[in-house]
């Protein structure tokens, strides 16, 4: 049951957290915006459609795009979204989730050097720095939740355990740090601009400018899936239930914070403006910081249980 | 035992025969066939003492003075070393029959064979000698024959230069290696490393100052950052097989005399660990920058060893502070993980070599900013590339993965250690996790690079066939990539036993111990699981391609009407980003005479270089030392009654603590 729900979940939110956030865009610019399953109809235009592929591509490109929608959906099944639970559930499961992401985005550069258009290299070539610089947050964020909880993996390292003041800096420092690689990873404002019309200023855009029909409907389905697993991660993490609560209510609350995490992104998209792409740097550094001010606090926490 | 002699005298007569029979074709065959019954026995003798816990082999043979008596001592960290290296050995020198095919009718290839075989033998030497003299011999051995191969194409002064270097830092190593040896001796009478066992389980300040010596030495014959100047330029001017046994093989000595030292050691101090890991990360981290701004292939695969071995020694750094703390997981999981790296690396490392050398042979240039498009022309050599690049690179499905999974084990399972301590190993996770980031970029550009685009330099014509020789050696370490991705037991049959040796040193009272076994199983099923799903995705795509068929056009070029191989991104522009941020660490020298006006005569060139720092900053402190002195000194003013006052201070300070010294205050 739980698991058909997690499916389900896997399946709709990615549409649904994109059209929500283009909903609060258009909201903060007085439009109405398009509906919120309006995704959901461009990947079935897209599914129809004839790809076209460039003649100097090779296997590379046409594989990347479905490694990319298999590793992220393969990671979507470790977080737990509905829930307490997750499908696959094992110790380290947060390092399975940072490689399997390391694996599609290596693909992807690949497919977009593939192309041989000095556009897609640019965009390879940043998306490949960027991700470099982000890793340790990621890593500093969850391996704080697993040292402060004495676990490690997503199921056990999420839930709140004690509620001291610590504790509280410790969830929200690390809610920060995944909000910030959440949206380098879905390639969201103020990192990069999904609506962007100019190649010289895209990260992602520009790496799947080649990339048509088929292919295009996975790679912004895989964007859509990281986008709701970013979510997710960040709603489990805020959830305030503890562990004694039923599992239909955690899962709602969960549900709720993930639409509220969607509705922060569309608002920072909104009020904010692209960063200057040599700043991106210094604030993919300030959330690892944010990352590492979490794991001091923890170890001043633990540290005084002891 | 007797087939440990057996074979060490077929390789001796091996290199003989190679040296001496009458054609090239007979020459290679003696070398490969002493290689292979020798391969043979040693496989034979060191599976039964992988296989069955605390078995182990000794000897002794009788020598003459000032030796005596070589005792033999083969247990199961030698038997895990012997039982790779040899194959791996022979692997190359098959590797070599192709590379070196050109050369058969011009040269006599039988000397290069010989110094194969005689590599081998020096592992038989280092890896299973008891007595520390007869070590070091084996150690020069291997020293020597890795010079003497690397200058195979002795006519290019670059490579005599790059070649001597290495001669000179090796043994710079060496000096370090004696002098603990040599402490070692004075404490103990003895030559033997099991008789060292007393002296280094008794903390001294002589024990922590053999440790650094032994660290520094070890160090420098693996390419630990800072005394890896040689590498690059090594690797770059060897051939191909040469470098990879060099970088996978050879050079694995430098670890397993760590790992044999701690097992001597058997109550390693906390700063230890430490030291290791902190030395450690600095090299996985500069390591993996360099890789990222090379422009030759195989320099930047020389500068990838420097990040590997750093990860490697990370996780003894672990499993020494395990040791330390008596926490049973941190001691299987570091040194599990570190071990399982050593082989992994070198699987992948000599893949990657030969791989590079398939490129070289074919195009007769390794310089990124030259190549491009070659997947179309070299499609194996191409796989074998990516294979070996993701493994690096330590993605899911790859054995790298396996070991680097464990070697994040040890640094983030939470174990009861204290807050301070637990800060720093999530910390050392997150430097892991760059790095694994960096090497990733790395990757995909040298492949993105060579392989894929369209060919960069029109005078560069991919001719020749790949021979099947260098065919075969890249399908077996493919194939050995993807078996210890997909299966990792496999590879815990050869790890699990020079594993056990050091849990064995935590009392079995401590709490229980996470089993690397049980903790990589799952990893195992995803990977399984992500081909399941590529592969229905493929099949999907394939049903919707019968409805509306693909075709083909050319690459979106942004509305530019006539686009050029030219205008595809360099090897340098892609690193930009990065060399930017990393401007201390990876200087970049540019010459440029840039276009002026609006219409520019030709003549215009930019040229960038990207160098070692190190390198760079030693050679200015050897040349101008006494320059840099005198000029830091004119800095200081001699007037300022506050810098005297300092003066003093520091005075004060050093004899303070020359005193407490002597005193036996610290």
């Amino acid at each position: 049951m739980t698991i058909l729900a997690h499916l389900a979940a896997l399946l709709l939110l990615p549409i649904v957290l994109v059209g929500i956030i283009n909903r609060t865009r258009a909201r903060w610019s007085g439009r109405k915006g398009p509906p919120i399953l309006q995704g959901g109809f461009d990947l079935w235009r897209l599914l129809k459609k004839r790809p076209v592929y460039s003649e100097v591509t090779t296997g590379i490109f046409r594989l990347a795009p479905l490694v990319v929608l298999a590793t992220t959906f393969v990671s979507g099944l470790l977080v737990p979204l509905v829930g307490r639970a997750a499908p696959l559930s094992f110790a380290l499961d947060f390092v399975a989730l940072a490689y399997l992401w390391a694996l599609g985005r290596a693909l992807m550069i690949l497919a977009a050097l593939d192309t041989g258009s000095p556009f897609e290299g640019m965009g390879a070539s940043r998306e490949a720095t960027w991700a470099a610089l982000a890793e340790p947050g990621l890593f500093l964020a969850l391996g704080t939740l697993a040292a402060a909880s004495g676990h490690s993996s997503f199921a056990e390292l999420l839930p709140v355990q004690a509620v001291t003041p610590a504790a509280i800096v410790v969830r929200v420092g690390c809610a920060l740090t995944l909000f910030l690689i959440l949206q380098l990873e879905a390639a969201r404002v103020p990192i990069d601009d999904p609506s962007t019309h100019l190649e010289l200023t895209m990260i992602h855009e520009v790496m799947i400018l080649d990339h048509s029909g088929p292919d295009l409907a996975a790679l912004q389905y895989a964007t859509g899936l990281k986008l709701t697993i970013g979510a997710g991660l960040i709603a489990a993490l805020l959830n305030p239930l503890g562990p004694g609560e039923p599992a239909i209510w955690v899962a709602a609350v969960s549900l709720g914070l993930t639409f509220a995490v969607a509705i922060a992104i569309g608002c920072v998209e909104a009020l904010t403006a692209r960063l200057q792409l040599k700043a991106v740097p210094t604030y993919l550094v300030l959330g690892s910081l944010v990352g590492l001010l979490a794991l001091l606090t923890a170890a001043f926490d633990f540290g005084a249980r002891r | 035992m007797n087939l440990i002699a057996i074979s060490a005298l077929v390789l001796l007569i091996g290199a003989a025969l190679s040296i001496l029979l009458r054609s090239n074709v007979q020459r290679v065959a003696a070398s490969l066939l002493t290689q292979a019954i020798a391969t043979v026995c040693v496989v034979m003798t060191t599976l039964p003492i992988l296989a069955q816990p605390g078995t182990e082999l000794r000897d002794v043979f009788t020598w003459s003075y000032p030796v005596d008596q070589i005792a033999v001592h083969l247990d199961a960290l030698g038997a895990f070393f012997l039982v790779w290296s040899l194959p791996m050995v022979l692997l190359g020198s098959i590797y070599a029959v192709g590379y070196l095919r050109p050369s058969f009718g011009t040269r006599h290839v039988g000397a290069h064979f010989a110094l194969l075989n005689l590599t081998a033998l020096s592992f038989l030497m280092i890896y299973t000698l008891e007595s520390a003299i007869v070590f070091l011999l084996g150690w020069e051995i291997a020293a020597v024959c890795a010079w003497l191969l690397v200058i195979w194409d002795y006519g290019n002064q670059k490579i005599r230069f790059a070649g001597f270097n290495y001669l000179v830092s090796t043994h710079l190593g060496l000096f370090f290696l004696v002098a603990a040896l040599m402490v070692l001796h004075s404490q103990t009478g003895s030559m033997d490393f099991e008789s060292f066992s007393t002296f280094l389980n008794t903390p001294s300040t002589l024990r922590d100052t053999t440790f650094l010596l032994l660290v520094i030495a070890f160090g420098l014959k693996s390419a630990f950052f800072p005394f890896h100047t040689w590498l690059p330029r090594a690797h770059s001017a060897a051939p191909a097989h040469v470098s990879a046994l060099m970088s996978g093989v050879i050079h694995k000595a430098g670890l397993f005399g760590l790992l044999r030292f701690t097992l001597l050691i058997k109550n390693p101090e906390a700063w230890m660990g430490w030291t290791l890991i902190g030395f450690s990360a600095l090299s996985a981290v500069v390591g993996a920058l360099y890789s990222t701004s090379q422009r030759d292939l195989k320099r930047l695969l020389g500068y990838s060893s420097t990040e590997n071995v750093g990860i490697a020694g990370m996780a003894f750094g672990v499993g020494t502070l395990g040791l330390c703390w008596q926490q049973p997981t941190l001691v299987a999981l570091g040194f599990t993980g570190g071990i399982l790296h050593i082989l992994n690396h070198a699987i992948f490392k000599c893949l990657l070599f030969y791989a590079a050398g398939g490129v070289y042979q074919s195009t007769h240039t390794v310089d990124l900013e030259r190549l491009g498009g070659l997947l179309r022309k070299l499609p194996w050599v191409g796989l074998c590339f990516l294979v070996g690049g993701l493994a690096i690179a330590g993605m899911p499905g790859l054995n790298g993965f396996t070991s680097e999974f464990l070697i994040f084990g040890s640094l983030l399972e939470p174990v009861p250690v204290g807050g301070l301590e637990r800060t720093a190993l999530v910390f050392a996770a997150a430097v892991l996790a760059m790095v694994g980031g960096i090497s990733a970029f790395a990757v995909v550009r040298s492949f993105g690079l060579t392989f894929l685009g369209v060919p960069r330099d029109p005078a560069v014509h991919p001719k020749t066939p790949t021979h099947p020789a260098m065919l075969l050696t890249m399908g077996v370490h493919a194939a050995g990539i993807l078996a210890i991705g997909l299966a990792p037991d496999l590879a815990f049959r050869l790890v699990a036993a020079p594993a056990r040796l050091f849990t064995q040193l935590v009392p079995a009272a401590a709490p229980r111990a996470v089993d690397p076994v049980a903790l990589l199983a799952p990893i195992a099923n995803l990977a399984a699981l992500l081909i399941v799903i590529v592969g229905g995705l493929v099949l999907l795509r394939g049903w919707l391609a019968t409805r509306a068929p693909a075709r083909t056009h050319v690459t979106w070029s942004c509305g530019y009407p006539a686009p050029t191989a030219r205008i595809q991104y360099t090897g340098t522009s892609f690193t930009a980003p990065l060399s930017r941020l990393f401007a201390g660490v990876l200087p970049m020298l540019r010459r440029e005479k840039l276009p002026v006006g609006p219409f520019p005569q030709s003549g215009d060139y930019l040229h960038t270089h990207s160098v070692d720092a190190v390198e760079r900053r030693m050679f200015e402190l050897i040349g101008n030392s006494d320059q840099l002195v005198t000029e830091t000194a004119a800095k200081i003013s001699e007037e300022s009654r506050l810098s005297f006052g300092l003066g003093l201070l520091v005075l004060v300070i050093m004899i303070g603590l020359l005193f407490a010294g002597k005193l036996g205050l610290l």
